[in-house]
């Protein structure tokens, strides 16, 4: 049980990276399981290697149950239920690469994955999108089966990595990872433009990450100057103490990777362009899985480790997040193809996301989490959905088509059902996260648990709610030219090669089904989901993001620079006085009294003479200077 | 006070989770074997859901009605705990709650009763004769819709039985997930809860005015319907938020300030403006669900689902959800005057302005939604006086005429394969004797006939009305003059002089399924007002006294409006204004006065209405059109929004993207700077080696110098 404990995780990597290398195995092995000519086959002779794949993804959904229910049950030293807690299981702490001999500084880049409430739920979601993205695509995908169904298996083990590394180099590695299976999924199954859409994607996003990269290597070294060692572990790295200024540079780097990936206003079109090129797996997982690696890298890394700039930044972000919310959800309303309609969506609906997580409070960011979760599933459906039509009639014009409810009446239903969902109808899983979201923006500045106010009030919400009637706005009008009126279809289809039927077939249904239950289960009962990610989003991102402004934390001790190892009581439930809380509370509360725009003012009255935050090199004394950084 | 589902101190009341989840389970049933088992039959499941629910809600009005004073059973500040839903912080749940009391009681008795006839209604009417003769008329649905849209009711005089339309299923699956969530709605104990409710009744709306969605006018309809509610719902939600926000320190521990009885404990805490401002934004969320003015507009396009679900959710349940939550929040309201102003002055305006719209229209069923609209207007009017307990019983006696009335229409509309519009026929008195009856029944009800239940009802909100301002009164009395006359015009219109009927049509009296739920609410109609008045030896009207057993029933409901009218006029000017008959005679001789002049116009002198029409042309056509408001609100808003969002997509994809092109463009154009450089001809690479040389030795040279 403790060994299962401790290498679930890495199960969880590398089965689907196992399979992708089975898949691509067998596929090359020159015996007549996809024959070339399988173009036209039909469902029960064809996708062999889906069908392996699917195996393989399917185990690794069975392996999450286990992870989840050995979550659950994770107990920590004294006993206490870590779930409940709000703390990581599931740990696994190798190290990976520590020169220790050769410097006086160590490097310690290590092999350390765990999850806590925040991030069990979306490996989930991971494992729950994956297999049926690879099923949905049994029909659609007819030619270098090989190559796909590994790519995907390689997409699913790196977008799971991403949310198990607890090491800032590792979950780098995978971040940047998921873009190259991606990165040849659009561009060789996709639509007419897709290469350029994968190299908008990849380039986009990758020129992003360089500068997240950057930010990555300065607060590793940073931790060298600080505890003496060259680490890029996430929990040193929350206790680093940094000024002002260089949390709002870090913020900065961090935000271009981010932001473009969530995405943030204005850093958004790659996205439609992107999804409606992508096949229909493609697009279910970059909607699904892969816009959440943004969301993910705020919460996880800008909020606990920038916590000045974050409080800070907040107002500006949200009104970036409400521009999108309501930017992408009028844009969205008159496009003529109804894919990019669901992709301008995903603007207007993680905007949603972005708002409730700067809220800084226990509504917003419990929302902000289980958005993301809703989101995945509604949209992700959503593509299915639209990628089952697509199938069926070679078009995505809402002109072509219409009064398709009298001939695919379950596929109405699906696509009414997941709009449904995506419009926040209460009872379904939309409307949850929705509201915490509004709700938590609406009470950020009710100051709470002696937490000071936060950054955002009633009128962010108030604007951001006009979204509420914008959604509906356009996923009805969607709905309204797909389903209703007269039956209208170009000539020669519904298409029904490759097993199809004009309506859904059963493998179809299949694969819709369970995402509409779970979309249903989170709308009526989502206390398991909340009572996991409530007390994660207090101890491992609020207690970080105000621990510099409650008395609590100023009293934590904060290691000398030089002590030899990396400050570690500064956190949360620290209670031991300090010698450097000076530091801290000069730069916190200074900071969020200054406000955005003198931010800019006051470099130069900051002690460092530079104007670039890595021109404090010359404040540091040499021996100081971690060698890897010659290298 | 909380209290959990299932314990002793819930008697009878255990039974609440039952009336929503029977008509559910119900609907679940139909939906997953409706098409492959059930068919023709899938009426039944939902119907026998409906009549659980009713069975329950009847226990749960006689628990309420017989619960001892002092015990918290059937209070409204007490709230019976189900389960927790999800939680906004640590230690604070917002839980699924009911409140169950009076008012519960009395919506959910009404709600079932009315659901249950009309589930017993629809199984004929949503049946079609396959040898029907596809015909186009005017005004009714064209050959080719029809062609390709079985929905036009067929005569039944073939020798063919009549067989369930398509998607019969689908109808009645959506007919109990109606019913649910009304009844989810109506229970609720908390505003989320209440939300749910909300939002899912909206949802059954959109999917049932969108039945027939083959039809482009039905599918528009229903999207109509969807949005502009939602647009209220922004501010219900808004409403909710906000209190939150400002409740929240004041909410016991471990309470949620959404639960009512918190809400309502607590409100007073807040200031005036805060309370205001709640109350207002509520409000709007009543002005989308009851069609008020200026949200009203979405209600007669609803006309364009089947007659049976006009009937029940825009007449008699789901529109008055509005009314329902404005009472519901007395506590709120009440302490909000200039709220209070508001509502009483829009359902004012409302009533009088539908009225006067209806008078011009030639659709049965879009007579009859004006005239809805303008009785809920009366009832904010009431609510809005603080007269709630008469709002609430102009709510239950409405639900029963308005209901008979489109169940009426419904049945010519049946009768005719479809057509509704008054000019294309008439006379049918004959033909369909006891649709003609009980029609007549119903539109003396509504037109608030003496001794009937309209009358008591509207009454009561008139007197409030002119004991408040007597502006209000008199608007409501002008308003009651146009319900009789345009009541009867349709009423003369359809049934009376020659028959005239459409070229192709076979008229017949309907089945006995649609006929036992007409007779009953009929009955409904004449006694219902009965349970809202005193009897007493007098003279002519003068035996009847306001304000009987059903309003002390509600009186702990509407304890907070009963208090502050009190408040204002003083205990016994309060009572006397119950007293006093002299408004009771008005009103009956007003609207038998409006009977007789939509007689002479539409029976003795057709041409005298004619003559009236052309001597005010503008007039006319500005009521027939409805005031123009749907031009009006295409012009101002759809159209500029949908113009500036093809710009904001233009701006997307040539700003927007065009910097990020911008930026891309940075390497590319240095790449095609250098890119010379690189040009393979060894010659330029020994010459700018050369010149490199050069330059690195003139400045080891310079440098040396120096």
């Amino acid at each position: 049980m403790l060994f299962l404990q401790e290498w679930i995780l890495t199960l969880l990597i590398v089965l689907p990276l196992v399979g992708a290398v089975a898949v691509a195995i067998a596929g090359a092995g020159g015996r007549p399981l996809v024959p070339r000519s399988g173009e036209n086959h039909d469902e029960p002779r064809g996708p062999r290697l889906g069908q392996m794949a699917l195996a393989f993804s399917l185990a690794t959904g069975v392996l999450t149950i286990l992870a989840v229910a050995l979550f659950f049950t994770a107990t920590s030293e004294t006993g206490q239920n870590l779930a409940r807690a709000g703390g990581f299981a599931l740990v696994q702490d190798l190290t990976w690469v520590a020169d220790s001999e050769t410097a006086r500084r160590q490097i310690d880049f290590r092999y350390h994955l765990g999850v806590d409430g925040l991030s069990i739920w979306l490996v989930a979601l991971t494992a729950f999108i994956t297999p049926l993205s690879i099923w949905a695509s049994f029909s659609g995908i007819r030619h270098r089966q090989r190559e796909y169904y590994a790519l995907m298996l390689l997409l699913e083990a790196s977008v799971i990595g991403v949310f198990c590394a607890r090491d800032l180099l590792l979950f780098y590695i995978f971040f940047e990872f998921t873009l190259i299976p991606l990165f040849f999924i659009i561009g060789i199954w996709g639509g007419p433009q897709k290469w350029a859409a994968a190299g908008k994607f990849f380039l986009y996003t990758f020129a992003g990450s360089m500068l997240t990269f950057a930010g990555v290597l300065y607060l590793a070294w940073q931790a060298a100057r600080q505890g003496g060692v060259f680490t890029f572990d996430i929990d040193t790295l929350y206790r680093l103490q940094l000024t002002e200024r260089e949390q709002f540079w870090l913020f900065l780097a961090f935000t271009a990777g981010f932001a473009i990936k969530v995405p943030l206003f204005p850093f958004h079109t790659w996205l439609p362009l992107a999804h409606t090129e992508a096949p229909t797996a493609g697009s279910v997982l970059l909607a699904g899985l892969l816009l959440k690696l943004g969301t993910y890298g705020f919460l996880r890394f800008n909020l606990p480790m920038l916590p000045a700039a974050t409080q800070e930044l907040a107002p500006l972000v949200a009104v970036l997040a409400i521009i999108g919310i309501i930017y992408g959800a009028l844009v969205a309303w008159v496009q003529d193809d109804f894919k990019r309609l669901v992709a301008y969506s995903s603007v207007s609906h993680l905007g949603f996301c972005m708002l409730g997580m700067f809220a800084l409070n226990q509504a917003g960011l419990t929302g902000s989490v289980l958005y993301m979760i809703n989101h995945g599933l509604s949209t992700g459906a959503l593509f299915l959905v639209i990628g089952m039509i697509y199938e069926r009639y070679h078009t995505r014009q809402f002109d072509k088509l219409g009064g398709l409810a009298r001939r695919m009446p379950w596929m109405a239903f699906f696509l009414v059902f997941f709009v449904l969902s995506s419009i926040a109808l209460p009872g379904l899983n939309g409307f949850i996260s929705e509201f915490l979201v509004l709700l938590g923006t609406f009470t950020s500045r009710n100051p709470l648990d002696g937490w000071p106010a936060g950054p955002l009030g009633a009128p962010y919400g108030v604007i951001a709610a006009v979204g509420i009637i914008l959604s509906a706005v356009y996923m009805l009008a969607m709905v309204q030219r797909l389903l209703f009126g007269q039956l209208k279809e170009p000539e020669h289809t519904p298409d029904t090669s490759g097993g199809l039927r004009p309506d859904l077939t059963r493998r179809e249904i299949t694969i819709l089904t369970p995402i509409a239950l779970a979309c249903l289960i989170l709308g009526v009962y989502p206390k398991p989901v909340i009572d996991s990610i409530q007390p994660a989003a207090q101890q491992q991102v609020l207690a970080w993001v105000y621990a510099g402004d409650t008395d609590a934390a100023f009293a934590g001790a904060i290691a000398p620079r030089d002590a030899g190892a990396p400050a570690r009581s500064a956190g949360p439930g620290a209670k031991e006085g300090g010698e450097d809380k000076d530091r801290l509370s000069r730069s916190t509360v200074g900071f969020s009294q200054s406000g955005f725009a003198t931010c800019f003012s006051r470099w130069g009255e900051d002690q460092s003479p530079g104007f670039f935050p890595f021109s404090d090199f010359s404040r540091i004394p040499d021996s100081a200077v971690p060698e890897v950084t010659h290298r | 006070m909380m209290v959990p589902f299932g314990s002793t101190e819930a008697g009878m009341l255990n039974a609440a989770p039952l009336v929503p989840l029977l008509p559910l389970l119900g609907a679940a049933l139909v939906g997953l074997l409706g098409t492959r088992m059930l068919k023709g039959a899938s009426h039944w499941p939902v119907i026998i859901g409906i009549a659980g629910a009713l069975v329950a809600s009847f226990l749960i009005l006689g628990a309420v009605a017989s619960a001892q004073p002092g015990t918290p059973a059937g209070q409204p500040d007490t709230t019976y705990r189900l389960f927790s839903w999800f939680s906004p912080l640590e230690g604070l749940w917002f839980d699924v709650n009911f409140c169950i009391d009076a008012l519960t009681a009395i919506m959910l008795v009404t709600v079932c009763g009315i659901s249950l006839l009309v589930a017993i209604y629809s199984r004929d009417y949503m049946r079609v004769t396959e040898t029907e003769t596809p015909e186009g008329h005017e005004g009714g649905p064209s050959a080719a819709e029809r062609l390709a849209d079985p929905h036009v009711h067929g005569h039944q005089s073939g020798h063919h039985q009549p067989v369930p339309e398509r998607g019969y299923e689908r109808y009645f699956a959506f007919i109990g997930l109606f019913v649910f969530s009304m009844c989810t709605l109506v229970l609720a104990g908390n505003f989320l809860l209440l939300y749910l409710g909300w939002e899912a009744v909206g949802l059954c709306s959109y999917l049932l005015i969108g039945f027939y969605y083959q039809r482009p006018a039905a599918a528009a309809a229903a999207k109509k319907a969807f949005l502009v509610n939602r647009i209220g719902d922004f501010g219900f939600g808004l409403g909710i938020l906000f209190l939150y926000l400002w409740l929240s320190p004041w909410a016991p521990d471990g309470r949620s300030p959404l639960d009512y009885d918190v809400a309502f404990a607590t409100i007073h805490r807040l200031d005036t403006w805060q309370i205001t401002t709640i109350a207002l934004l509520l409000f709007c969320g009543a002005v989308g669900k009851s069609a008020q003015l200026p949200l009203y507009v979405w209600l007669p396009d609803a006309m364009e689902g089947p007659s049976p679900v006009s009937a029940l959710i825009h007449a008699a349940t789901m529109v008055t959800a509005g009314v329902y939550m404005v009472v519901r929040c007395g506590e709120i309201f009440v302490q909000a005057p200039v709220a209070l102003a508001i509502v009483a002055a829009v359902g004012a305006v409302t009533a009088l302005f539908a009225a006067t719209i209806a008078v011009a229209q030639y659709d049965m069923k879009r007579i009859l939604a004006y005239s809805t609209i303008s009785q809920l207007g009366y009832m904010f009017l009431g609510v809005g006086v603080l007269a709630a307990d008469s709002a609430i019983f102009h709510l239950f006696t409405h639900a029963f005429f308005k209901a008979l009335l489109f169940l009426g229409a419904g049945s010519v509309m049946h009768a005719l394969a479809g057509i509704i519009d008054l000019r294309q026929f008439g006379g049918l008195r004959r033909v369909l004797p006891v649709t003609y009856a009980t029609f007549v029944i119903g539109a003396l009800a509504l037109a608030g006939f003496p001794l009937l239940s309209g009358f008591f009802s509207k009454d009561e909100i008139i007197h409030a009305a002119f004991a408040h301002h007597p502006v209000l009164g008199t608007i409501g009395l002008i308003t009651a003059v146009l319900t009789a006359f345009y009541t009867f015009r349709m009423v003369f219109m359809a049934f009376a002089g020659p028959e005239r009927i459409p070229a192709g049509t076979h008229p017949h009296e309907s089945g006995r399924w649609m006929l036992v739920p007409l007779v009953l609410l009929a009955v409904g109609a004449v006694g219902a007002g009965y349970v809202g008045v005193h009897m007493k030896a007098g003279g002519f009207l003068g035996f009847i006294e306001p304000h009987g057993p059903f309003h002390r029933f509600l009186a702990p409901v509407v304890e907070p409006y009963a208090a502050t009218l009190h408040a204002r006029v003083g205990h016994e000017a309060a009572g006397a204004a119950h007293e006093g008959h002299v408004l009771m005679y008005i009103s009956a001789l007003l609207a038998i006065a409006g009977i007789l002049v939509a007689y002479v116009l539409y029976v003795r002198r057709r041409d005298w209405a004619k003559q009236a029409r052309e001597a005010f042309p503008v007039a006319y056509q500005v009521l027939h059109n409805k005031y123009y408001v749907d031009e009006l609100n295409d012009a101002a808003i759809v159209r500029p929004l949908w113009d500036s969002s093809r710009v904001l997509f233009g701006v997307d994809r040539i700003v927007v993207d065009g910097l990020v092109w911008a930026v891309s463009a940075v390497p590319r154009v240095m790449g095609f700077l250098v890119r010379p450089l690189q040009n393979g001809a060894l010659q330029s690479y020994g010459v700018s080696m050369t010149a490199g040389m050069a330059v690195i030795v003139l400045i080891v040279w310079l440098v040396s110098r120096t």
